[in-house]
């Protein structure tokens, strides 16, 4: 399960989703700035504000991370 | 397998001196993390030539197709770059993965990373209150009171990108001048959210989970000034990439490596080198470009007198 929680600005947000379309991973995305519950559980997860956060398998990833993300994905 | 050349970087110099260098038919590696560089966080470029208007991530999309078409060029994304190194007159690159690389010739175009401040608690609240992208992270302001440090295109930029979040905006410039766009500056003296203080040296960050509050010196008066706030954005600038390179190739104080503007050759016979990481006089898009392609081709004559 991957989880990607964003802002509608930024831009290694989109870096990441296309990176997952590129390897046929599906995601979900949740929009921080709009979605006071979603910014929380963001928060709570990374310990930080910053944006992206990837959650995939529970593992947590700040920033798009691609040596963190194939690792995490096992690519 | 030894590369002819070994690009490193996939911003806009290292992507054009791919596509020079594959249509040169040069053995060719490039590595990368990501393609676009700095540019990607740019939400429009106007001078990029032949754009109008462009945002930086749909500039490093074109680029990287541009880069993709070339039959000639081998890519690898995705990896940091770990080490370079100097052995028996060729260049070994290490990246992740324990991988190496080794070619006769370098190009570097790893160009440049967010400047920091370098004051008590910036590392700590990093994320936590302390940002460098505003483009990412402003929408996180909402009704917050928040500092841009910096007083520079960059920071100008950040507080019109935090204006319609944040509930109050103060602007912090080092000096008493403002170094931004006077068409930028005229927007944000006209809103009344943003409040603009000259003169002042930050000392330091404090919070607790997160940052509340920012300490500064006002350098009028020498008095120390605290304003409660909940986020820091940092605008003062980049810093070259050279941390791999300084032991390789000649650097200037503030070290970015010294090029000789006709040929992009460094200090260390065999590497090139342009953009944001070079001691070129203006950081802009089209200048990275232009550079790469002159050192491709400077490698290219090169590599055949070899």
């Amino acid at each position: 399960m991957v989880k990607i929680y964003t802002t509608l600005t930024c831009p290694y947000c989109e870096m990441a989703k296309e990176y997952f379309k590129e390897k046929n991973v599906s995601y979900e995305t949740y929009d921080v700035s709009g979605d006071e519950k979603a910014q929380k559980e963001m928060i709570a997860k990374s310990g930080q504000m910053g944006v992206p956060v990837i959650d995939i398998n529970n593992k947590i990833i700040i920033g798009f991370n691609r040596q963190e993300i194939d690792k995490a994905l096992k690519l | 397998m030894i590369y002819d050349l070994i690009i490193l970087g996939g911003g806009p110099a290292g992507v054009a001196a791919g596509i020079y260098a594959a249509r040169k038919k040069i053995k060719t590696l490039l590595i990368t993390d990501t393609f676009g560089g700095q540019s990607v966080i740019a939400s429009e470029i106007k001078n990029f030539v032949g754009f109008k208007s462009i945002s930086g991530l749909e500039m490093a999309k074109k680029m990287e197709e541009h880069l993709r078409a070339q039959e000639d060029i081998e890519i690898k994304d995705g990896k940091k770059i770990l080490g370079i190194e100097k052995q028996n007159g060729n260049f070994l690159v290490k990246t992740n993965n324990e991988e190496f690389f080794e070619s006769k010739t370098l190009f570097i175009a790893l160009g440049s990373r967010y400047r920091r401040l370098k004051v008590l608690g910036e590392e700590k609240f990093e994320g936590k209150g302390v940002f460098y992208c505003s483009t990412c992270d402003a929408p996180l302001m909402k009704n917050k009171i928040v500092a841009v440090v910096g007083a520079g295109n960059s920071g100008f930029n950040a507080a019109i990108d935090l204006l319609p979040y944040a509930s109050k905006i103060y602007l912090l410039g080092r000096s008493d001048l403002l170094k931004g766009d006077p068409v930028v500056l005229e927007k944000i003296k006209a809103s009344e959210k943003i409040e603009i203080i000259t003169m002042a040296n930050i000392k330091e960050i404090i919070g607790d989970k997160f940052v509340n509050a920012i300490k500064y010196e006002d350098k009028k008066t020498g008095e120390i000034k605290e304003i409660k706030l909940n986020g820091v954005f940092v605008e003062i600038g980049y810093e070259p990439n050279t941390y791999l390179v300084k032991n390789l190739v000649q650097t200037d104080e503030k070290e970015k490596i010294i090029v000789n503007c006709k040929t992009q050759k460094t200090s260390c016979e065999g590497i090139w080198a342009a953009g944001d990481i070079t001691d070129v006089l203006y950081a802009q898009i089209n200048i990275a470009i232009g550079d790469a392609i002159k050192a491709t081709l400077n490698i290219y004559d090169y590599l055949k007198l070899k």
